[in-house]
């Protein structure tokens, strides 16, 4: 027994230092990932003694136990021992619960958003990410204040998504049909990257969005930025519709381009003007000669594709791929906008 | 095999019975009736979709999705099941066309190319099973170390996302529905009626469809990768909308899964009326040996839980192909009800996919070590145990799913509780070591090194089991580790022990100790090396299923990479040493192992009907080391057969 209790602190000394010495997780930015730190830590202790016994029998018994080939005896008949295997049903038992008790607090504390949240609507597609801060202010980078717990209601308008900022540990769904729910409270300031964990189609590797903590008084003058400036936009495009001139023009422009990063274009497509080279759908850089090819009128045809984008599928790419929910997604404005952006007027 | 004896082609024809009549080769069970049935029936299935359509009045009549969907998954491959034979009793039966109750006409083979017909046989069924699965084994393994070629850098180097993701999901979904499930259905199918003191199973005719709809499967799996837009790409686990708004390859999977399901179903059934209906006398629920206890709960999970998947899989395709709204939220369709059915199959499959492995170790631990097993009665019981909880942890693959909260703890509860049955084998393996008289052979390698990986496979399940490690790991890599761990680690490993434990009484040969020795040792170093540092990639934020990932993690993806690749290789080494050593391996003799339980009591190979005379059980199978104890007494030609 001794021996054995030799190997299986050999053994834990060792995992431990693997546990230890690697950085297993990421820094944590966020009041639930220290929370989901400690749940593991927890978890990482019970399993490193657990599986020391284990691993301490197997390699004693090889080394102890092990007999030549031609030996032909039998071992002793045991076949059992009733207060060993209750132990060993009890004690794990006891264990497993212990884990479960811990992550129950947790859950209930990691899903609390106290008394004064920041509520952000999280909008998912194939593939991009929009974000809107009370006041209607869309975004389409995640910006959060330090120490303020943020709820997102979230809501998908196709397939199935899932939000993760891996420093902040919080992982939530996002499903067509239903208005989930999750409460992130960042501890420091810097820059993360959003991901999409749930498989979503092809451009589902490259679902991101930048995310930015910021103290708060930084965050409440970027959101006065932000509210300004959408009013602005959404005068300029008014005026732009009734009265036109140069000054609307660039309006005009200005919204499609803004309308083609937030409805996530560049996640598929190559557009020089956007600064964007995916290459899932087709490029966007020879509008001009795609629709000469399928015999339309310019403006015609770039509407026709975003709104309908199965009518015609440019050779070697499949129908069916493309969002096809952008004629309601887009206001007109903004729809007469990108085409105009995209056609390169 | 290596039998000598006239095949009992006519035997039990009644006297005054007209002969049989002679039918031409075109006519005759086979491929070259397959030949022509397949294709047949596969115009049958056209033209009802054409004139179906034609009637209705749709554009186009000739839509080949829809018949591709009925004549090429539905029709053809019964055309093909038809052609091969296996349906020609019950037709002859239902026809009112003379049968014969006992007819062994396509029972044992005799020579090799019995193999490659319909047999009724358990052995030859459990070895045409074991040898279709190894080549969808090569066939996933080698999906695997494509798209894992394309993982070893960052960025895109040789597959478009598209076609990525048809590599992952279908890796997956070879591995599952028609490697691991269906391996152990094969070596049970050889083992467990030899156990029970049992001349075959209860159905054999049964046995013979459920192992010809295999191939169907498998090749509707791999089919999918010629269909316009390319193979399935939504991942094994196919969620809904997605799956129902991919291109047309998808269908391939939700009627791949049909054919597997059934095969699965069908030859569960077999084994709960054999195993309850046909033991030997003697042999009491707690004589049976572990194998038989873990595929009676195998069977019993497989025979509640897969028509589920059926059923989801059906779901999902009628949302595509009749537009109806299950699982898309207009029209009320619920999203979230895809996972809660497709999981209620699927967790249990979990369990489907290692209880038998449980079995197999059993076996080879108590042989190996000179023991008995430790525990028995508990042994037994904690499968039961499995059983019971399986179906009450399924909503444990949702936790960031968005169902409803209050659902999560008692899932977290009931998951973690599953961990103590488990357990309990694993102590009761350790205790049966402990003081043994250990022989390392290489089917005892395989247990060992299952032990060590399973436990880790175990403990990172303990990890997502809690909620909170849950909401951070789900969907990284840290579940894709967790994972193999299970699959590779634990069902892979226990296949690989059986496999060279049962090779002897199979082949009547012996492997190559020093090859099978190699194999265990390449596999258990890469098997560690390609998942392990998996578990750091998902929790400091790789997601799964990505084409491209951050370039931080370049350097371990390359590690896991180079791991995958020698770990495909060393399968090669498995290879060669079966093919050689079941061609000119050593004469096996009935029981190299010195076991006990019943099968290693007959010849090796086991004769064609296994027993002259119904065994007659008289104690525990694994009483090693009790004086003069017996499991069974065996009366008749059998041993001596053997010896001749």
């Amino acid at each position: 027994m001794i021996r054995v209790t030799v190997i299986a602190v050999l053994a834990a000394i060792v995992t431990t230092l693997v546990a230890v010495l690697i950085r297993w997780l990421p820094e944590s930015a966020s009041e639930q990932m220290d929370r989901i730190t400690f749940t593991y830590w927890f978890a990482t202790v019970i399993s490193i003694a657990i599986f020391s016994i284990v691993i301490g029998l197997i390699v004693y018994s090889v080394w102890a136990f092990r007999v030549q080939p031609e030996d032909d005896t039998d071992g002793p008949p045991i076949h059992g021992n009733t207060k060993l295997e209750i132990a060993w049903t009890i004690v794990p038992a006891l264990l497993v619960i212990s884990i479960g008790l811990v992550s129950a607090v947790v859950i209930s504390k990691n899903a609390n958003a106290g008394s004064d949240p920041l509520e952000v609507k999280v909008f998912a597609q194939q593939f991009a990410w929009k974000f809107e801060y009370p006041g209607e202010v869309r975004s389409d980078e995640l910006v959060m204040p330090l120490r303020r717990p943020v709820e997102f209601h979230m809501e998908s308008a196709d397939v199935i998504h899932s939000l993760w900022i891996p420093q902040m540990g919080q992982k939530q769904d996002v499903v067509p049909g239903v208005t989930t729910k999750i409460v992130i409270t960042p501890t420091r300031t810097g820059t993360f990257t959003l991901i999409c964990t749930e498989l979503c189609g092809l451009g589902h590797a490259t679902m991101r969005a930048p995310v930015r903590v910021l103290e708060q008084p930084e965050f409440a003058s970027w959101l006065a930025k932000q509210r300004a400036a959408g009013a602005g936009a959404a005068g300029g495009a008014a005026s732009g519709g009734t009265g036109g001139g140069t000054q609307a023009g660039g309006a005009a422009s200005a919204l499609g381009k803004q309308t083609f990063a937030s409805a996530g274009c560049g996640g598929c497509h190559a557009f020089e003007p956007a600064g964007t080279d995916a290459q899932i759908g087709p490029g966007l850089d020879n509008l001009v000669a795609d629709a000469k090819k399928a015999g339309e009128p310019e403006d015609a045809y770039i509407e026709q594709s975003i709104v309908e984008p199965n009518a015609v599928v440019v050779a070697g790419y499949q129908p069916g791929v493309m969002p096809q929910t952008f004629g309601e997604t887009l206001s007109p404005e903004e729809l007469d906008a990108l085409v105009a952006f995209l056609s390169g007027k | 095999m290596t039998s000598t004896t006239e095949p009992h082609s006519q035997h039990g024809l009644r006297p005054g019975d007209p002969p049989p009549r002679r039918r031409g080769i075109f006519m005759r069970p086979g491929y070259l009736r397959a030949s022509w049935v397949t294709p047949l029936f596969f115009l049958i299935g056209m033209y009802i979709v054409v004139a179906l359509r034609a009637l209705a009045g749709w554009d186009p009549v000739y839509d080949w999705e829809y018949i591709v969907l009925i004549a090429g998954m539905v029709t053809a491959p019964i055309g093909f099941l038809l052609g091969m034979g296996v349906f020609d009793y019950w037709l002859y039966w239902i026809s009112g066309r003379p049968t014969v109750a006992d007819d062994h006409a396509s029972h044992g083979a005799y020579s090799w190319k019995d193999y490659f017909k319909v047999n009724t046989d358990h052995k030859v069924i459990g070895i045409q099973y074991l040898v279709t699965t190894f080549f969808f084994f090569v066939a996933g393994g080698f999906l695997a170390m494509l798209f894992r070629a394309e993982l070893a850098e960052p960025g895109m180097q040789f597959f478009d996302t598209q076609t990525f993701n048809g590599l992952v999901s279908a890796h997956a979904t070879l591995m599952i529905f028609v490697f691991i499930i269906p391996a152990f259905a094969g070596l049970a199918n050889f083992a467990v009626p030899l156990m029970l003191g049992a001349p075959d199973m209860a159905f054999p005719r049964l046995n013979a469809l459920s192992f010809w709809m295999l191939p169907v499967a498998g090749a509707l799996f791999l089919a999918s990768f010629l269909a316009p837009g390319g193979a399935f790409a939504t991942g094994w686990t196919s969620y809904a909308p997605l799956a129902s708004e991919q291109p047309f390859g998808q269908v391939f999977f939700n009627m791949g899964v049909q054919w597997a399901g059934a095969s699965s179903i069908a030859t569960a059934l077999n084994f709960l009326v054999t195993i309850i209906t046909m033991r030997a006398p003697g042999m009491t629920f707690w004589r049976m040996p572990l194998l038989v206890w873990a595929n009676f709960t195998t069977s019993l999970l497989v025979v509640i839980a897969t028509p589920f998947i059926a059923g989801s899989q059906f779901f999902v395709m009628f949302d595509r192909v009749m537009h109806t709204s299950f699982f898309t939220p207009d029209n009320g369709g619920y999203v979230l009800g895809y996972q809660h059915i497709f999981w209620f199959y699927s967790h249990p499959a979990v369990y489907i996919m290692v209880l038998p492995g449980f079995g197999i170790i059993s076996e080879v631990i108590s042989v190996f070590s000179r023991k008995p097993i430790f525990g028995y009665r508990l042994m037994a019981v904690s499968l039961i145990g499995i059983l019971v909880l399986a179906f009450s942890v399924w909503a444990h693959h949702m936790f960031v799913a968005g169902m409803a909260d209050w659902l999560r703890i008692p899932m977290m509860i009931s998951t973690l509780l599953i961990a103590v049955p488990t357990g309990i084998k694993v102590f009761s393996w350790l205790a049966t070591l402990w003081e043994g008289k250990l022989h390392l052979s290489t089917p005892m390698l395989f247990a060992l090194g299952f032990i060590s990986t399973f436990v880790i496979g175990g403990l990172s399940g303990v990890y997502v089991a809690s909620v909170p490690i849950d909401i951070h790991a789900s969907d990284t890599y840290f579940v894709v580790a967790h994972i193999h761990y299970v699959l590779f680690g634990g069902s892979v490993f226990t296949i690989f022990a059986g496999l060279y434990y049962w090779f002897p009484k199979m082949t009547g040969r012996m492997f190559d100790e020093r090859l099978g020795k190699l194999h265990f040792w390449l596999t258990f170093v890469t098997f560690n090396l390609t998942f392990f540092p998996m578990h750091w990639l998902g929790l400091d934020g790789m997601p799964r299923r990505v084409a491209d990932y951050a370039g931080t993690y370049g350097a371990l993806n390359m590690v896991v990479s180079i791991g995958s690749f020698v770990l495909g290789a060393s399968v090669v080494i498995f290879a060669y040493n079966i093919v050689v050593s079941w061609a000119r391996g050593p004469v096996a003799e009935s029981n190299p192992w010195k076991a006990m339980t019943i099968e290693w009591q007959v010849s090796s190979p086991p004769p064609v009907f296994n027993f002259d005379e119904i065994p007659q059980v008289v104690g525990g199978p694994y009483e090693y080391g009790v004086p003069g104890a017996r499991h069974a007494v065996l009366r008749g030609g059998a041993l001596q057969e053997a010896h001749a």
